[in-house]
């Protein structure tokens, strides 16, 4: 009861202060000047010889922000999977098969490739460390794969692999932003909000971005890389959780009926739509709109994420541990979520950061380990899909913030106490597999030990400007009026890498 | 007195339109005022500014003749008759005054002068326009096809057309260099307007390089300028095409290197030089593969669409480049055979439907032939079993069909076979099952009947 006289009490509050004198003086000096400013303009109006009443009119984005919009261009996909392993994984023990490496392991790194350069941990004169994978060439296109990824194999003729990828950070945080958001600095929206602000969302129960993590920690950039930056927050991800609530407090509390719950929601929009018609502030009906959306999402929500009612041979399929934070769990979720019609699902693995100081960042044990944890449910997420039909129609990006170095790490000048890589950002692989790609495809090249691309080197922002093309947007067209200029994802740069699109 | 020199000099961009002004002006109050006469006291006066503001002109045009150093041949012309001009506007203010200085002007009418007077400053001013932008400053802009009609040598902007076919049988020189040259580097190196002396526009000009020397060094791409002014940064003040020019794009450039390292031959074709066919890839339009027939169709109406997104159904222009609809009963999972009429309005327009996990029945097949230009449909989760799945066969777009979670019975599959554009069929979760591969066999219809299996392995359960 106390709560409710709070309510009244600041509602009349806020009446009285909308009303006041001193108020309306205090508060709207300047905002004055600015209607004096426009009577004048308005006054100067050759054309009107009467001046027209403003009639306010709103379009079904205003009103309902996820509207789904059609994209400029003949889109190839319709969602987005984008898997990201926080930490970066290693392209040496995984896709990027360096046999000179293998013969110079042991060997001091040449001088040539140290001048000038700064590592993240590296010191000194580092020894060449060989791929501690063994490599084979799989499928019919014949793209390497190590035996740190015994499913993966079977679907390599599915994926387009870009081996010479090149980011200008060493180090997670700002990597990760970048990776994510196209600028190394805090600020820019995410990928999945351009994505969401350009094309709306179909499933009106379910928001249009979804964010799952696991490994046990969300990625060192926070949660800036599934933000909206300047667009509106409603384009920003919504993180779920594939243990306890999957939105938290999605559940209404002890006591709280569905019925109750809806009459509330019914007051307060009754509220607002007054205020509304008081006021004509559309931020109303968008907050109406998103109260709305909530109601429907406590129930469509715990519905899609749950995973115990999926058959056996799914589970098994995915490796799923239900009731646990699982990268299994998450690419389960991924599919029934694009199954849905979300329109982006980003998933974050943590723990792939692989220095050689514990066991656990090591890269013959530790990353094995990673790679077993993503290697079922990564193959299966693909062939599910494939299954379903909905490969076509949606594009699953992997990849980390930056690779790792053909040389061992050696902290301190020290030798380390596993074997482990150093953050190198030069050149690392990535791969697209889905609707618009080229199946089997693998662009680019690296040196003989991997250091840097040699051939088809790929920046971030080519990397967004591929995924906005398979959208159906003109990288360079698909603008947001911030601060003055227009704002890209691909900020001045970008170019589609035609060599992996079908 | 230098500086005074330079500085009046390049006031000249400044004061010259002051003539230009005035004389224009008179010009047009003569006119306006050929019948009243009311402005004869006005009229000389702006002729006698026009004169005052064209010797000024004409100073200023000289301090910068000399400040800056114009040969005398290329002013000669615009010094003289701008001179003239000058002249003429004093004339012109004597004839309307009517002083005896122009007696002898008494017999030719104003009219005449005026007209001259039009024609001197025109003149003039073209004349100056040509030394600062260049000769051809007016014609440059025009298009290819009005410049020859004025018998304008022009450098056509031609496309690079291979196809998957005949790419091997194209020139290298003749159908891929030629064109990337046309259009991206021959509007500064040709023969009229030859930068660093460099000229592109033929076989001779390419070979005997710029003031520098050549800019191709055989089969060494790497130390071709050619090829590498292209490959520098464009910051780079080296890089060609200069900053604000079209550039061309990373693939072309390849091209040009990959000409350069064959020798940069005239007259061979791809297939002889034995060129990767990656390198021309990029050349090659693809045949789109959209989820649209490769037609044009008038837009559905828009009030059509509102009333169809009412009951609940999803409508969504596929892109904005396209009037083809998307329409998905995602948010309407009561959608039922009888709702099917609602959507008749846009039945041309539709090219993707989802029906998936609504409560349509077999009845439906009966309905669907109507959407004439369908291109995908999805019928999985629902309770058709295939009956009568023939009729739709005369949908001539038809490419995906979707029947997975469904009872889509064995004996309705072979009916799919004389579906003429059918390219994939997702039957997962069906009764049938791969060990069925004799449905159509022969045919090119790709049937995904899902049900894959990861068996374990031992590495799944070994932890390191």
């Amino acid at each position: 009861m106390d709560n409710l006289e709070t309510l009244i009490q600041e509602y009349l509050q806020r009446e009285a202060q909308a009303k006041t004198r001193r108020h309306f003086i205090k508060n709207c000096a300047s905002g004055l000047g600015g209607l004096a400013l426009s009577s004048i303009f308005m006054g100067c109006d050759p054309l009107s010889t009467q001046k027209k009443k403003a009639k306010i009119t709103f379009s079904e984005r205003d009103l309902n922000p996820l509207a789904t919009l059609a994209p400029p261009l003949s889109p190839k996909v319709k969602s987005v999977i984008y898997l990201h392993m926080a930490g970066a994984p290693s392209q040496l023990e995984m896709f990027d098969y360096k046999p000179v490496l293998q013969k110079l392991h042991g060997k001091d790194c040449p001088q040539s490739l140290l001048e000038g350069r700064k590592f993240a941990f590296i010191k000194g004169t580092p020894k060449l460390l060989g791929p501690q994978a063994e490599f084979k060439q799989e499928g019919e296109s014949g793209n390497w794969v190590s035996n740190f990824l015994p499913h993966f194999k079977k679907v390599v003729d599915e994926v387009a692999f870009v081996k010479a990828v090149h980011t200008d950070q060493f180090n997670h945080g700002p990597a990760q932003l970048f990776m994510h958001t196209g600028s190394a600095r805090l600020g820019r929206p995410s990928i999945g909000a351009w994505a969401t602000y350009g094309l709306g969302s179909e499933n009106q129960n379910l928001p249009g971005f979804v964010v799952l993590t696991s490994g046990g920690n969300t990625p060192d950039a926070g949660k800036s890389v599934w933000g909206s930056g300047f667009l509106p927050s409603v384009y920003q991800g919504v993180q779920c959780r594939s243990k306890g609530d999957p939105v938290l407090y999605i559940e209404d509390p002890d006591g709280i009926s569905r019925n109750l719950k809806k009459s509330t929601i019914d007051a307060i929009n009754k509220i607002n739509k007054e205020e509304y018609a008081k006021y004509a502030d559309p931020e109303i009906l968008a907050r109406i709109n998103q109260y709305e959306m909530a109601y429907r999402m406590q129930i469509a929500v715990p519905e899609v994420m749950n995973i115990n009612n999926e058959p056996e041979n799914i589970k098994q399929m995915y490796g799923v541990e239900p009731g646990k934070e699982s990268f299994a769990n998450n690419c389960l979720l991924a599919r029934k979520l694009v199954e849905d019609g979300v329109r982006f699902v980003q998933l974050f693995d943590w723990g792939w950061d692989t220095h050689g100081n514990i066991r656990e960042g090591s890269i013959d044990l530790g990353l094995r380990n990673k790679c077993r944890e993503i290697d079922r449910p990564i193959t299966a997420l693909i062939l599910d899909l494939k299954q379903r039909g909905l490969l076509d129609e949606t594009l699953i990006v992997w990849g980390g913030e930056f690779g790792r170095t053909p040389m061992q790490e050696n902290r301190g000048n020290k030798k380390m106490a596993y074997l482990g890589r150093d953050h190198h950002g030069d050149a690392f692989t990535m791969w697209m597999a889905g609707g618009g790609i080229k199946k089997g495809a693998s662009h680019g090249q690296t040196d003989e030990i991997g250091f840097s691309g040699v051939e088809g080197q790929v920046s971030v922002h080519d990397i967004h400007a591929t995924i906005l093309h398979l959208l159906g947007f003109n990288h360079e067209e698909f603008t947001f009026d911030f601060q003055g200029r227009p704002f890209r994802l691909t900020d001045v740069e970008g170019e589609i890498i035609k060599d992996i699109l079908a | 007195m230098d500086v005074l020199k330079q500085l009046l000099g390049r006031l000249h961009p400044l004061f010259v339109h002051l003539p230009i002004g005035f004389i224009i002006l008179g010009l047009l109050i003569k006119w306006y005022d050929r019948k009243k006469n009311a402005h004869t006291d006005l009229l000389p006066l702006i002729f006698l500014w026009a004169g005052y503001s064209a010797v000024l002109a004409c100073i200023t045009g000289y301090a910068q003749y000399i400040g800056e150093g114009y040969a005398f041949e290329t002013v000669k012309i615009h010094l003289w008759v701008g001179i003239a001009t000058a002249v003429f506007s004093f004339i012109m203010y004597a004839k309307l005054k009517e002083l005896k200085a122009v007696a002898f002007l008494s017999k030719v009418s104003i009219t005449v002068l005026s007209v001259v007077s039009f024609i001197l400053i025109s003149f003039t001013g073209h004349e100056g326009g040509t030394i600062t932008h260049g000769e051809d400053y007016l014609i440059e802009p025009l298009p290819n096809s009005v410049k020859s009609a004025l018998g304008f040598e022009t450098y056509e902007e031609k496309d690079i057309v291979l196809t998957d076919e005949n790419w091997q049988e194209a020139q290298l020189y003749e159908d891929v260099i030629k064109p990337i040259l046309n259009n991206k580097c021959i509007s500064c190196h040709n023969p009229k307007k030859s930068k660093g002396g460099l000229l592109l526009h033929s076989e001779e000009a390419i070979l005997k390089g710029g003031e520098n020397g050549p800019v191709i060094t055989a089969n060494k791409a790497s130390e071709s300028e050619l090829f590498t002014r292209m490959k520098l940064p464009k910051e780079d003040d080296n890089h060609m095409p200069p900053e604000g020019k079209s550039q061309p794009s990373k693939e072309e450039i390849t091209l040009i290197g990959a000409w350069i390292d064959a020798g940069h031959p005239f007259d061979k074709s791809i297939g002889e030089l034995n060129l990767k066919k990656n390198l021309f890839l990029p050349f090659i339009p693809k045949k789109a593969a959209n989820n649209y027939p490769d037609i044009e169709i008038t837009a559905a109406s828009a009030d059509s669409i509102k009333a169809i997104e009412k009951t609940g159904v999803h409508v969504d222009l596929i892109s904005k480049s396209s009037n083809f609809l998307t329409v998905s009963c995602i948010n309407k999972p009561a959608f039922t055979n009888a709702d099917f009429d609602a959507l008749l309005p846009i039945k041309s327009q539709i090219a993707v439907l989802d029906l998936g996990g609504t409560k349509i029945t077999d009845a439906i097949v009966e309905k669907l032939p109507m959407l004439t230009n369908l291109t995908v449909l999805k019928l999985d989760n629902t309770q058709i079993t295939g009956e009568n799945i023939e009729k739709l066969d005369g949908l001539a777009h038809l490419k995906s069909l979707n029947v997975t979670y469904t009872n889509f019975a064995k004996e309705h599959l072979t009916k799919l076979a004389n579906f003429k554009k059918l390219e994939k069929v997702y039957v997962y979760n069906t009764p049938i099952n791969a060990t069925d591969s004799t449905f159509l066999k022969g045919s090119d219809i790709h049937i995904d009947y899902g049900n894959y299996q990861l068996p374990q392995i031992a590495a799944d359960t070994i932890v390191y």
